[in-house]
């Protein structure tokens, strides 16, 4: 079964340690100060837990966490 | 000093169960959180708490760990701050770091390879190399505690950690540095490690009996101990809380077999030890043993210590706690070591904790 939000939203937080309460989803990558590390974190995790690859060409610092979370659902649903 | 293992966090839990003849030795099963493919006895840790850590340090200067340096960064982060040393200046550059390991990052690699292997999938974490090589923990711990002096690994199987205590000794005693953070850590409670473990067929089925006529074999442990060193005149100066002197330290090499031990190898040791503290061998002590509980070590260790200590090894004491936390390979010694200490202070000499 794929993830619901909350459940990317908490591996999001786990991976780049960051409040879950600041991961509201207007909020950009680049202003949450992500490192490109922590991304590439957030969705190997994912990965290992789901079974599918995500290119991390794909994410960019000016997405909102609203983006980055459907991009990773998208992913996750097509599997 | 501080250490973390299936005992418990903290060196007041580790030493109260300790104390109390309880184990943390039970059933476990690998891999953890999925369907088990093997089972067995162990002493995992359970619950972890990383405040201590997050006290002091932003979370996010922590990074990827393995299990592996989380574990000694935990026991480091007690040590220190028991000691009074956290922000001290001489950890900048009079102090060094010396810690043993057995093997590395197991988790870490063994997730790497499943992606590689079992998923056929291309590509790893990037941080599978610095989260993984055996050196992560002293590095880790040294960027945390702002380390500059030497920050080294020995690995010498189970006896890592116990050198890197001694050999840190030394490092202080040569005026090289004038605090030492020394101590171990093992994370090897993976599938890839423990089906590897128990191919050598030195594993118990039921649980650790050290020196025990019926004893099995080994338990496997996991976790870490770390003791803050220092010279003498410095912890006066500084009215530092002292546990205890570190008066002697001998190693040895069997240089005969790669997995079985040596009578002369030990004896050899010991005698070093004795030697370098300059105490003779009729003077009752105690001895926090290897004890693995395996047919073959606790037999020659027996011999050794009788061989060495003659009609005064009845005076003494022998303690063997890795029926209470199992072996923690490279992190043992330390632990024994922390273990040994506790009970010279309480005067009270723990017992073998058999089920």
């Amino acid at each position: 079964m794929p993830p619901s939000r909350d459940e990317i939203i908490a591996i999001i937080s786990e991976e780049a340690r960051i409040d879950e309460a600041k991961l509201t989803s207007d909020v950009t990558l680049a202003s949450l100060d992500i490192a490109s590390l922590d991304v590439v974190s957030v969705l190997f995790a994912i990965e290992d837990k789901n079974g599918v690859e995500i290119p991390v060409e794909a994410i960019n610092p000016a997405q909102t966490l609203g983006q980055f979370v459907d991009g990773i659902l998208a992913k996750v649903s097509a599997v | 000093m501080g250490c973390i293992s299936g005992l418990g966090q903290g060196t007041a839990q580790t030493w109260a169960r300790a104390a109390a003849g309880q184990s943390a030795i039970a059933p476990f099963g690998l891999p953890r959180n999925e369907d088990e493919r093997t089972t067995g006895p162990a002493a995992p840790i359970g619950e972890v708490n990383d405040s201590g850590v997050a006290a002091h340090f932003d979370r996010r200067a922590i990074g990827q760990l393995d299990p592996l340096s989380r574990y000694a960064l935990i026991a480091a982060t007690e040590a220190i701050g028991e000691a009074g040393l956290i922000g001290d200046p001489v950890l900048d550059r009079r102090t060094a770091i010396s810690i043993g390991c057995g093997s590395g990052g197991n988790t870490t690699f063994e997730t790497a390879y499943r992606r590689l292997y079992e998923r056929g999938q291309n590509r790893v974490h990037p941080q599978t190399i610095p989260a993984a090589m055996i050196s992560a923990p002293a590095s880790q711990i040294a960027m945390l505690f702002g380390v500059h002096g030497p920050a080294m690994t020995i690995a010498s199987a189970c006896a890592s950690s116990a050198h890197a205590i001694g050999e840190a000794m030394h490092m202080i005693r040569a005026g090289r540095v004038e605090v030492a953070i020394a101590g171990g850590a093992e994370a090897c409670l993976t599938l890839g490690s423990w089906v590897a473990w128990a191919s050598l067929g030195a594993m118990a089925s039921d649980t650790c009996r050290p020196f025990s006529i019926d004893r099995q074999g080994l338990v496997l442990g996991e976790g870490a101990a770390i003791l803050v060193l220092e010279a003498w005149e410095h912890a006066i100066a500084r009215r530092a809380t002292i546990h205890g002197e570190l008066i002697g330290y001998g190693a040895s090499t069997d240089a005969a077999h790669i997995t079985a031990p040596d009578q002369a190898g030990i004896e050899a040791a010991i005698r070093a030890a004795h030697a370098d503290a300059t105490l003779a061998l009729d003077v009752p002590v105690l001895i926090s043993s290897h004890g693995t509980g395996t047919g073959l070590n606790d037999a020659t260790e027996a011999r050794a210590l009788k061989a060495i200590y003659g009609a005064t090894l009845a005076e003494s004491l022998v303690i063997a706690t890795k029926s209470a936390h199992g072996h923690l390979i490279g992190g043992s010694g330390a632990l024994e070591f922390l273990l040994g200490l506790k009970a010279l202070q309480a005067g009270l000499a723990p017992p073998s904790a058999i089920i």
